[in-house]
C-alpha cells in the first residue's frame, strides 16, 4: 500500500524540487533585477565629465549640471526633462525658467570648485569661431592672460549669456545643431560685449 | 503503402497540431512581407486555433456516423491546399482566411486519424499514437517554423506540409474502417481532463509563442536562434515518456508533477537575470518535461473507455486550441500592454547613457538624432539601434566607447523587453497551477458519503 502513495507523491515532489533548483540559481544570479537602469535623483550631487576639449567641454558641463537643476526644481528626472524638451513643439514656461535658473545655478556650482576655466583659457578657441577683423584678433591675441583674465570673467560672461538667451527659442531648435550654435555665440559675443562695457565702465570714475 | 499509412497519418496528426504554434517565429517576416498592422498578423495565429476548437467537435460528429477514412482524406487534401493557398498568399486577408480553411480540413483530418490509428493499431497503440505525435507536433511547431522561416522563407512553412498531406491521402483511405458500438455506447465528455487541458494550454501558449517573441523581437536574435534556444522543450517533452514510464507513479501524480513543472518554467521565464540564450534553457527544459508529463495524460484521461472515440478526441482537441485562443486573448492585452509601458523606462535609461557617454558633444547630439529616428521607424517595435551607430562620423579614438554604449544601450533594450514579458509569463504559471483545480479529486469524498448515506 505504502508503495504505490509513495511513487504517487514521489514525481510531484521531484518536479518542486527540480522548480525551486532553478529558480533558487537565476534567484541568486539576479532574477527578477534585469529591469532597465533605473533615472538618477536629479536633486543629488552628479559626477559632470566631459571628453571635449575648450568651450565645448564648458558648455557640455554647463549643459549636463544645468539640466539636473532643471529637472530637481520641475520635479521630474533629467531624462524625463530632456525626453519632454525633445518633442516637438513649444517648451512650457515652467521648464524655460527651470533651465535658465539650473544654468545660472550650474554657473554659480563651477565656479565655486574652481572648474570654470579663466577666460584667457577660451580666448584663442573664441576668436577661431569668431568672425573678427584681422587686427583686432591679432591685438586680442597678442595681450598677456592677466589683462584678458582682468577684463573678462567666465562666469560673468556665461551668466549675461544665459539671461539674453531666447531659451524658449532654443529649446524649440534642439534638433537644428547649426541654429543652436549660432543662437549660442551670438549671445556668448553679446556677453563679452556687456562684461567689457560694464567692466570699463567700473573703471571709469564716477 | 499499407505499411507507411500508420506512420504518414501519425505524421499528418503532428503536422495538423505543430500548425497551431508553427507560425510563431515568422510573424515578423510575415508582417514586413504582407504588410498590415501587429493585431492583423496576430490573426494568422488565433484564426487557425480558433477555427480549429470551433469546427472540431462538429467535424467528430460526422466522423461518427460515417466512415472516417474518405473524411480524413477529405479533411488532409483540404488541409495541403489550404496550406499552399497560405503558401502563395498575397494579402494579410487571404492568408487569415487560408488559414482558417486549414483548420477546417485539420479537424476532419485529426478526428479522422484518430479513427483510422485504432483501426489500424489497435485501440490502446492506435490512441497512443494519436496522442503521442499531437504532443511531438505541438512541441516541434516553433522550432521547425523558425529554421525553415531563417533557411528559406515563411512560405517554406506551409510548402512542406503539401507533400506530407499529398502522401497522406491515399495512405488514408487504403486503411479498412468497422464500426463498432458506435450506436450503442455514448459517454459524455470527461470534464476534468478537458478544463485542465484548457488552462494547460492557454498556460503553454505563454512558452510556445511569447518565449520566441521575446527571443526574436525582445532580444533581436535570429529566427534559426531562437529556434534552436527552444529546440530544448520538444528533447525535455521527448524524454518525459520515459521517465514517466521509470517513475510509475500513474496518470493523476504525472499530470500534477506537469503542471508544477510547466508553472515553474513559465516563473523562472520571468525570473531571468540576463538576456543570455542559456538562461533560457532550464526553464524551457522544465516547461518540455511539463508539456511532456501533462498534456497525454489529460488526453488519455478524456479519451479512456469513452465512445464515440472521434468526439472524444474531438473534445480534446477542441480544449486544447480554445486553451491556446484562451491563452492568446489573456496575454496579448498584458505583454503589448507592458511593452508599451517598457518604453518610458527604456528611453529614460538609453538617454541617460548617451547623456554621460564619453563622447563628443556633437556625436552625442547626432547619435541623439539617429536614436529618435530609429524609434520612431520602429513604431512601438524593439528598435535596432545599429543604424544609428553606423551613421556616425566618429574619430578613432571613439570608436571603443561608442561601442561599449552601443552594447549598453542594447542592454537596457533587452532589460526592458525582458521585463515586458514577465507578466505574462507569471499569469501562464497561474494558469498552469489553475489546471490542477479541476484535478482536485473532489467527487470520490461526495461519492463515499452518498454510498454511506444510501447504506444507513
Amino acid at each position: 500500500m505504502k508503495g504505490p502513495n509513495v511513487r504517487a507523491l514521489a514525481l510531484p515532489v521531484v518536479a518542486a524540487l527540480l522548480v525551486s533548483g532553478v529558480l533558487g540559481v537565476q534567484a541568486a544570479n539576479g532574477g527578477g533585477d534585469f529591469v532597465p537602469a533605473r533615472a538618477a535623483d536629479p536633486c543629488a550631487a552628479r559626477t559632470v565629465s566631459s571628453v571635449s576639449k575648450g568651450i565645448d567641454a564648458l558648455g557640455e558641463r554647463l549643459v549636463l549640471i544645468g539640466l539636473d537643476g532643471a529637472a530637481c526644481r520641475l520635479g521630474v528626472s533629467r531624462e524625463a526633462l530632456v525626453l519632454d524638451l525633445a518633442q516637438p513643439g513649444e517648451p512650457t514656461d515652467a521648464q524655460v525658467d527651470a533651465v535658465r535658473a539650473g544654468l545660472l545655478e550650474a554657473v554659480d556650482e563651477m565656479n565655486a570648485d574652481g572648474t570654470l576655466p579663466p577666460a584667457s583659457d577660451l580666448v584663442d578657441e573664441a576668436l577661431n569661431n569668431a568672425n573678427l577683423n584681422g587686427l583686432l584678433e591679432f591685438g586680442i591675441r597678442a595681450l598677456p592672460d592677466s589683462v584678458i583674465n582682468a577684463a573678462l570673467k567666465t562666469d560673468d560672461v556665461m551668466r549675461r549669456a544665459i539671461n539674453s538667451l531666447d531659451l524658449r527659442k532654443l529649446l524649440g531648435d534642439l534638433n537644428d545643431p547649426n541654429e543652436l550654435t549660432d543662437q549660442i555665440n551670438a549671445a556668448v559675443t553679446d556677453a563679452v560685449k556687456d562684461s567689457l562695457v560694464a567692466r570699463l565702465k567700473d573703471l571709469l570714475p564716477g | 503503402m499499407r505499411r507507411a499509412a500508420v506512420p504518414l497519418l501519425a505524421l499528418t496528426v503532428g503536422v495538423v497540431l505543430a500548425d497551431s504554434a508553427i507560425v510563431t517565429l515568422a510573424l515578423p517576416e510575415i508582417l514586413r512581407h504582407l504588410g498590415g498592422s501587429v493585431a492583423q498578423v496576430a490573426w494568422v495565429l488565433i484564426a487557425f486555433n480558433l477555427m480549429l476548437a470551433l469546427v472540431v467537435v462538429p467535424a467528430a460528429r460526422v466522423c461518427v456516423h460515417r466512415d472516417p477514412a474518405p473524411l480524413a482524406a477529405a479533411g488532409i487534401a483540404v488541409f495541403a491546399g489550404a496550406s499552399a493557398v497560405c503558401a502563395l498568399a498575397g494579402s494579410m486577408d487571404v492568408l487569415i482566411a487560408a488559414r482558417c480553411v486549414q483548420a477546417l480540413g485539420g479537424a476532419f483530418a485529426l478526428v479522422g486519424c484518430l479513427e483510422l490509428l485504432v483501426a489500424a493499431d489497435g485501440e490502446k497503440r492506435g490512441v497512443a499514437r494519436w496522442v503521442t505525435a499531437g504532443v511531438i507536433g505541438t512541441a516541434v511547431g516553433p522550432v521547425a517554423g523558425g529554421l525553415l522561416t531563417e533557411a528559406v522563407s515563411w512560405q517554406a512553412i506551409f510548402i512542406v506540409q503539401v507533400p506530407i498531406a499529398v502522401l497522406a491521402v491515399p495512405a488514408a483511405m487504403t486503411i479498412p474502417w468497422r464500426p463498432t458500438r458506435v450506436v450503442a455506447e455514448r459517454h459524455r465528455p470527461a470534464i476534468a481532463p478537458n478544463l485542465a487541458l484548457v488552462l494547460l494550454s492557454a498556460a503553454l501558449t505563454a512558452a510556445l509563442f511569447l518565449v520566441v517573441l521575446l527571443l526574436v523581437e525582445g532580444w533581436g536574435r535570429s529566427p534559426a536562434a531562437a529556434a534552436l534556444a527552444v529546440s530544448i522543450v520538444p528533447v525535455a517533452a521527448f524524454t518525459a515518456r520515459p521517465l514517466a514510464r521509470i517513475a510509475r507513479a500513474g496518470p493523476r501524480s504525472e499530470t500534477a508533477a506537469g503542471c508544477l513543472l510547466v508553472a515553474g518554467g513559465l516563473a523562472g521565464l520571468a525570473l531571468l537575470p540576463s538576456a543570455n540564450l542559456a538562461w533560457t534553457l532550464a526553464p524551457q527544459a522544465l516547461v518540455g518535461l511539463g508539456l511532456g508529463l501533462t498534456v497525454d495524460s489529460l488526453t488519455f484521461a478524456a479519451l479512456r473507455d469513452r465512445l464515440p472515440r472521434a468526439l472524444h478526441g474531438g473534445w480534446t482537441i477542441g480544449a486544447r486550441h480554445a486553451g491556446v485562443v484562451l491563452g492568446l486573448v489573456i496575454l496579448t492585452p498584458v505583454f503589448t500592454a507592458d511593452l508599451r509601458d517598457a518604453q518610458v523606462p527604456a528611453s529614460e535609461a538609453i538617454t541617460a547613457l548617451v547623456l554621460d557617454a564619453p563622447l563628443r558633444a556633437e556625436d552625442k547630439i547626432a547619435l541623439a538624432q539617429g536614436l529618435s529616428d530609429r524609434l520612431a521607424e520602429e513604431r512601438g517595435r524593439v528598435p535596432d539601434l545599429h543604424p544609428a551607430f553606423v551613421a556616425l562620423s566618429l574619430e578613432p579614438s571613439e570608436r571603443s566607447a561608442a561601442a561599449r554604449l552601443e552594447r549598453d544601450l542594447d542592454s537596457q533594450l533587452e532589460r526592458a523587453a525582458t521585463q515586458a514579458f514577465r507578466d505574462s509569463f507569471l499569469i501562464g504559471a497561474g494558469l498552469a497551477l489553475a489546471a490542477l483545480v479541476p484535478l482536485i479529486p473532489v467527487r470520490a469524498p461526495l461519492r463515499r458519503r452518498r454510498r454511506l448515506r444510501s447504506a444507513s
